[in-house]
């Protein structure tokens, strides 16, 4: 039986795919995998594929809504669902034949209880007796409460378990948020069946990383699942400490590191890396004159010189190189950066080659919204998928070259954005729109892209202002989509506070926003904080917005 | 924006609307985790035990109000003393036994109270407490016969039947009820309680100013006076309910007439001396008026009751014909439910049991039409019932009245019936067969019967007949196929379709006998 796979458009849902790709390889398991960047296209997949296919897998998407309503499927139909998004539906979690969700055992889901939302239909036709038609009488009866009390009764008790199921659907699906990585999710499958390949357990780790570098998770989470990864690279590759079998060179060896937190920094400089990663930009406050001269103090603090920090950091000298980590975490903390350092894992493989697992996430994010034009819409998603194979270093290195001009392109733009006031406070959440013709706009049309922006911005913004209130609200951002078309996409966030639980409300604010004002917008994204609406109905939306939330 | 309205619609049901939207699908699709569902049942039921047992106080009638007390509290408040506890208690139970769900029968029996309760129905300074008290003992006699025997042995026969005698309607009405489910029981308590009398007390309830929910409740407890054989109730009890029942007949409440009806047919399933006392009251013609009512609900227990009549003599069959039975049988051998066409195939095979005379009446009142329309295409059972019309017919009928049935193309989906599954409809098919074709000897016409079944590919079905299973039907088949399928060469009933026109078998010929 072949089976169609519906991967969406992240960078965990890649690292899931070639997870069960090889899995797929390794049984002889025949499959067509269709790239699906929203439900649009979920949709018209699935009706394109339907006669042919009988078993769908999808992957970082689905789970989140009502699949048999959205695709009305045969009833000999099934569909298998690895994605991380959450809360999961209802109807999902409890069909038991169509569909069939892939969960870690131990994620705490929070359904709530099949009686609480669910009604046999049997309990509410008790009294009729139509289909009795022409039978013999019943040899004894019972005499019920009065028929009106009784129904009075049962309707009202109807009317409030009505209520209650609307008040525990409404607390279960108001946030949104992210369970555990659909690559980590894959990897145990893989490891269960004793098929776990230390190809496979780099792919999880990546996928985690995703989670990481995209903000899904709490970082409680991240090191709880650090850890859980950690247990199964040491099974991987403790040969290598042993001189005697010893692998080869070519081998591909994963580490454990506690590493800086400097994005793509191996394939940079020093100094790039620093001004570019969002943490240790906003921490300086590096978009003003004084955040410069911070820097500077900063270099100058660990003792290294300037020509040697702006030149590749592959061509520092080893000297400098020796203990850099613990020499730069060291100024770091005496600049209020404490957390500059973080559990992560890398890969090693020939001599010259080494990555770190942010350094394939930026690089493959980069390559997936890459946006210039090179051939069909799938030709992204290929091309990213692939650069996750080790063979195919080419696409790799073009992806952290992507990368780079990504995380300058939204540093400036967060630094333009701060210096000309343009996140501003709406009352309950703060409010930033790019404007058509700003430099790199077309980027920011990008889900993934625009979500990485957001989420710099704001941390830049609490860092800026001095403004208590502000620091704690969350942040919704748009930014031009289709000039022809008069779009926007329109993403928004949780608050940025250290215990955040990443959970946002902004999905169902949006629908509710767009619902009441009947603005022209598509939910297509399977995240659904992030939206398409007509540019003419945004300020009614925002209007709405602010006073549902007010 | 793109496919914009359609999407709204799909994300409109992610939030909101999930009420019908999701119900729906959950019909169509979900079955719901069988391990789950059962935990969650026993949750339900802890529950339910929780809140009756510890927290008195939230019990089903919470948002009237009520107060429900615990099964110990009633129990203690219905052994004691004090009348106004004795009340609410006993209305406690009552209201526990009349709920829908999981109504606590046993519990309450085994709290030893019902004795006390049969006591209170003699209460007559407390009507309240005596209509509480009933009604409760109904519940309790409405479950399985271990119930029932549990309030009889309490002693309430007698209670309930001086009950029925209450100057309060009532509660007259609630011992009317209890009574009926006692007899419902069974022939050993209907017995008790015809012993006891409680037929004339019961009847003199019945009168044209009786209210219409009353007078279904004393119906229908009369029709369990009526109800059950191994014994049938005792013979001056059903002479003294008889004359009431016809009375019931002539009401205008459906329900009325049909526990009446189903009354007639109970005496009816009886021995022919019986079946007589019912005719003899001169009720079928009436009863066959009220099987051409448009009312499933009284069809369904008149025609049982003609039925039941001519499983009977010749004679009691006659007065059934006499009384129009035969008129009316074809639209019930139409009708949409197979129920129906079941039960009048059967009745006309009754009929078609007996004499020549009354399968002369069957063929003149039009029968042949709908039976053969009934063997093609109706219901199964129905078919299977229409079979032994058919052979009861060719059993009985003389050689012209076998012949008419013939011409009314009755051979085709008969021989199509072979390929039923049913060994005991295909022995009694080829029974029929063979007796056509004695009948086709006796007029010298078995070329034409064999070149006949030949044509409406019977022959080929029985051939194949001879590989069944069942030895009976592989006999049968075997006779036929060697007394009038072999020996002669076939090629002599080759198509003899030149002398006059195509068949000459063929069903609407003048010129042939058969």
């Amino acid at each position: 039986q072949r089976v169609l796979l519906l991967v969406a458009s992240d960078v965990d849902a890649l690292c899931a795919c070639k997870i069960l790709q090889a899995l797929f390889q390794c049984d002889h398991v025949q499959y067509t995998l269709v790239p699906v960047s929203g439900w649009q296209e979920l949709e018209t997949a699935f009706l394109e594929h339907k006669d042919q296919f009988k078993y769908f897998v999808l992957i970082n998407c689905g789970a989140n809504v009502d699949l048999l309503e959205i695709l009305q499927p045969e009833e000999d139909t099934f569909f298998f669902v690895c994605d991380s998004h959450r809360p999961i539906n209802v109807v999902n979690v409890y069909n038991d034949t169509q569909v069939k969700l892939l969960v870690k055992q131990d994620d705490d889901l929070d359904v709530p209880a099949y009686d609480d939302i669910f009604r046999d239909e049997e309990d509410e036709e008790e009294d009729s007796e139509s289909e009795s038609e022409g039978s013999e009488p019943l040899e004894k009866r019972r005499r019920f409460e009065e028929e009106v009390i009784e129904r009075t009764m049962r309707r009202r008790q109807r009317r409030e378990w009505e209520a209650r199921r609307r008040e525990i659907l409404f607390d279960y699906e108001q946030y949104e948020y992210h369970g555990t990585s659909s690559a980590m999710v894959m990897f145990d499958l893989a490891w269960i069946m004793s098929k776990d390949l230390n190809d496979m357990l780099w792919w999880a780790i990546v996928g985690l990383t995703d989670q990481w570098v995209q903000d899904k998770i709490t970082q409680m989470k991240y090191v709880t699942d650090i850890g859980i990864l950690q247990r199964h690279v040491s099974r991987h590759n403790h040969r290598n400490e042993d001189e005697e079998n010893s692998l080869s060179i070519d081998c591909m060896r994963i580490a454990f590191e506690y590493d800086l937190r400097l994005a793509l920094y191996q394939h940079w400089s020093l100094y790039e890396s620093l001004c570019n990663t969002s943490y240790t930009s906003a921490s300086l406050k590096l978009w003003s004159v004084q955040g410069q001269k911070r820097l500077q103090e900063f270099l100058a603090d660990m003792g290294l010189p300037l020509k040697q920090v702006k030149q590749k950091f592959n061509s520092m000298d080893m000297s400098l190189k020796e203990n850099l980590r613990e020499m730069i975490e060291e100024s770091a903390n005496k600049f209020g950066m404490k957390d500059l350092r973080v559990q992560t894992f890398s890969i090693h493989f020939g001599f010259k080659n080494k990555f770190s697992a942010s350094d394939i996430v930026y690089a493959t994010t980069s390559l997936m919204e890459n946006i210039e034009k090179e051939g069909p819409e799938t030709t992204n998603f290929i091309k990213a998928l692939d650069s996750l194979s080790r063979g195919n270093l080419d696409k790799l290195h073009q992806g952290l070259d992507l990368a780079k001009k990504q995380l300058r392109a939204i540093q400036q733009t967060v630094a333009s954005c701060i210096c000309t006031n343009l996140v501003i406070s709406q009352g309950p959440f703060l409010y930033c729109s790019l404007m058509e013709g700003t430099p790199d706009v077309k980027l920011f049309s990008k889900p993934v892209s625009l979500c990485l922006l957001s989420k710099y911005l704001l941390k830049s913004f609490v860092c800026s202002t001095k403004n208590k209130r502000c620091k704690l609200l969350p942040l919704v951002m748009a930014a031009p989509m289709d000039v022809e078309q008069g779009t926007v996409i329109m993403v928004g966030i949780p608050p940025e506070t250290e215990s955040s639980d990443k959970k946002n409300f902004f999905g169902r604010a949006f629908e509710k926003a767009a619902e009441s004002t009947s603005s022209r917008t598509l939910h297509n994204h399977f995240e659904l904080s992030i939206i398409e609406l007509k540019t003419e109905d945004r300020s009614k939306f925002l209007d709405a917005l602010i006073s549902l939330l007010s | 924006v793109r496919k914009h309205s359609q999407h709204m619609k799909l994300f409109k049901n992610k939030g909101k609307d999930e009420t019908s939207l999701r119900r729906q699908r959950v019909e169509v699709s979900i079955e719901l985790r069988k391990a789950k569902k059962d935990e969650q049942i026993l949750k339900r039921r802890n529950i339910s035990i929780h809140v009756k047992e510890e927290n008195p106080t939230l019990g089903q009638g919470r948002s009237f109000e009520i107060i429900q007390p615990s099964l110990e509290e009633i129990m203690e408040a219905v052994n004691g003393d004090d009348t106004e506890l004795q009340l609410l208690a006993t209305q406690a139970a009552r209201r526990l036994l009349s709920r829908h769900r999981d109504p606590p029968i046993n519990q309450i029996i085994e709290l030893g109270i019902i004795p006390r309760m049969v006591e209170f129905l003699g209460r007559a300074d407390n009507a309240g407490l005596q209509f509480e008290a009933a009604w409760a003992l109904t519940n309790i006699a409405s479950g399985t016969s271990e119930h029932t025997r549990a309030v009889v042995e309490g002693g309430a026969i007698p209670a309930f039947i001086s009950l029925l005698s209450s100057p309060h309607m009532h509660i007259s009405e609630q011992s009317v009820w209890a009574l009926g489910n006692i007899a419902g029981d069974g022939p050993l308590f209907r017995d008790a309680l015809i012993a006891r009398d409680v037929i004339p007390p019961l009847l003199a309830l019945v009168s044209p100013a009786t209210p219409i929910g009353f007078l279904r409740n004393i119906t229908w407890t009369l029709s369990n006076l009526c109800r059950n054989k191994n014994p049938c109730p005792p013979l001056d009890a059903v002479k003294k309910i008889l004359p009431v029942l016809i009375f019931l007949l002539q009401h205008e409440d459906k329900e009325v007439i049909s526990d009446s009806c189903w009354a007639v047919s109970y005496l009816t399933d009886s021995c022919n001396d019986r079946i007589q006392v019912v005719v003899d009251t001169g009720i079928l013609p009436r009863l066959v008026e009220l099987m051409d009512s448009p009312d499933v609900n009284v069809v369904t227990p008149a025609l049982r009751a003609v039925g039941n009549v001519v499983t009977g003599t010749d004679q009691q069959t006659q007065e059934a014909i006499d009384a129009g039975v035969l008129t009316v049988l074809p639209r019930l051998l139409r009708h949409t439910k197979p129920v129906i066409q079941k039960e009048a195939a059967w009745t006309l095979s009754n009929i078609a049991a007996g004499p020549c005379q009354q399968i002369q009446q069957i063929i003149t009142c039009g029968l042949l039409p709908p039976l053969v329309e009934l063997l093609s295409k109706g219901d199964f059972k129905a078919q299977k019932e229409a079979v032994w019309v058919v052979a009861n017919f060719t059993t009985g009928g003389t050689v012209d009245q076998v012949v008419e049935l013939v011409r009314s193309g009755v051979l085709k989906p008969l021989l199509n019936l072979l390929l039923a599954k049913d060994s005991k409809t295909i022995l009694t098919i080829l029974e029929t067969i063979s007796k056509l074709f004695m009948a086709a000897e006796k007029l010298g016409e078995t070329e034409k019967l064999c070149l006949l079944v030949e044509e409406l590919d019977g022959l080929e079905k029985i051939e194949n007949l001879q590989n069944h299973e069942n030895d009976m039907v592989y006999r049968a088949a075997l006779d036929i196929i060697e007394k009038y399928f072999s020996g002669e060469e076939m090629t002599d009933l080759e198509p003899q379709t030149g002398q006059d026109g195509l068949y000459d078998f063929s069903v609407e010929k003048e010129d042939f006998n058969f």
